[in-house]
């Protein structure tokens, strides 16, 4: 499982070249390949009455994307990459699903949602809707708060979560590969507070050891690519222990498999991997199970 | 019987455009929406002239130029790029494309950076065709 195409979304205000170059660094494993996505939302250019379809406005924002792509275009094709292009009328997410399935895309790269409040508790978000539904793992990019700026290198030093699902474990083969790219990983697991039925030390110890031996062999296959990795047990509430060992571990990216829920589930309770990529501070790849 | 030119665009307005000033020059356009459909048209029906975007999706114009010119059967079909991208670019990434390990590829017959102009777009196919 190799990065070689990157699907990289943007409204030009979340993300930008900027973000894009931070990524480039991929190339020292198999990226070559980039293409960009834009989706002009239908109700910037739909029917208004006494006005109709404004096509002018459309044609306007076409071209004022399209600028912008042929600026970043010209970066990537003079050092041989491949680059290619869609500028879309449409909405967000099924745009995106389309083009990464057309594109073959390895990875898809979305910047955090911009709805409201209100807007994201009835509808969801476009982030959440689409690592809903996406089959291609997906990478949430965030600037380091504040600042604006993107962090230089975001597959240095990596979180790698994992609860040994299917998606979790398909993560480790999507990292697998990045040993140019990937500085260090640390291997985390949060053992949840209902999980902890023993009342004595020794049962939690138990649960402790039981779980690190099995972060050992994820590790053991890291480290067997060449990439150093380090286990850790965490005790307590998933999205905040997740959030604490970035922290912790001065992590430039969170991995996560996607949720096992069912679509059903997540839709109205929401995942921890959903949770965790809309709301930390930390750049989040989200990689979901394989498609049936 | 009137020359074939493949117009490789993924923008139906340009595709208009360009077929219609083709058309109107006595010429038989065909039209093909990105890389990978234009080389599978130029594979089956070897056209006179390929009219080139190079921003487009599934295949760029430099993979599809690259494939076109490195291909023994297919090297001498003339090609003209028509794109928003500066020549200087194309060039530079085409000698990338050589440098990781590629065959030299021959500038293309001709560069025209968008827009372009109907008579001087009839011109220059007129020129490229010979």
């Amino acid at each position: 499982m190799e990065i070689k195409k990157l699907l990289f979304v943007t409204k030009f205000e979340e993300l930008c070249f900027d973000a894009l170059r931070s990524l480039l660094g991929l190339r020292q494993s198999a990226l070559d390949h980039v293409v960009f996505l834009t989706v002009i939302e239908r109700d910037k250019v739909a029917m208004h009455r006494g006005a109709g379809y404004r096509k002018e406005e459309e044609i306007r924002l076409r071209e004022r994307a399209n600028i912008r792509f042929i600026d970043w275009a010209e970066n990537l094709f003079v050092e041989g990459m491949e680059v290619g292009v869609y500028i879309e009328v449409g909405t967000l997410v099924s745009n995106v699903i389309d083009a990464a399935k057309d594109e073959n895309a390895d990875l898809i790269v979305i910047g955090r949602s911009h709805k409201g409040v209100l807007e994201t508790l009835y509808s969801g978000s476009d982030v959440t809707e689409l690592l809903r539904r996406a089959a291609t793992p997906v990478l949430v990019y965030k600037h380091l708060t504040e600042s604006s700026l993107v962090p230089e290198k975001p597959f240095e030093r990596v979180v790698l979560a994992t609860d040994w699902s299917p998606a979790s474990l398909r993560a480790v083969e999507l990292l697998k590969p990045l040993k140019n790219v990937i500085q260090e990983i640390h291997v985390v697991h949060v053992v949840g507070d209902e999980e902890l039925t023993g009342s004595n030390a020794m049962e939690i110890q138990k649960t402790r050891k039981d779980r690190r031996q099995r972060l050992d062999e994820v590790c053991e296959i890291f480290e067997a690519e060449g990439i150093t990795a380090e286990p850790h047990v965490y005790i307590g509430d998933p999205e905040e222990e997740i959030e604490k060992a970035a922290r912790e571990s001065q992590a430039t990216m969170i991995v996560m498999g996607s949720s096992g829920k069912s679509a059903f589930v997540e839709r109205w309770l929401g995942s921890t991997p959903q949770r965790i990529a809309e709301k930390s501070m930390y750049p989040t790849l989200l990689v979901p199970p394989e498609q049936a | 019987m009137s020359k074939r030119v493949l117009v490789v665009d993924d923008d139906p307005d340009v595709r208009l455009f360009n077929t219609t000033v083709l058309e109107e020059n006595g010429y038989t356009p065909l039209e093909a929406t990105n890389g990978e459909e234009g080389l599978e048209i130029i594979r089956k029906e070897l056209p006179d002239l390929v009219i080139l975007d190079v921003m487009m999706p599934k295949q760029s114009g430099i993979r599809l130029y690259r494939e076109l010119k490195t291909d023994k059967a297919l090297k001498d079909i003339p090609v003209i790029i028509l794109s928003g991208i500066a020549e200087k670019t194309f060039l530079r990434s085409q000698n990338a494309l050589t440098e990781f390990g590629g065959e030299q590829v021959p500038p293309p017959q001709t560069y025209i950076e968008k827009p372009v102009e109907p008579d001087e777009l009839a011109s220059v196919v007129k020129k490229a065709l010979g």
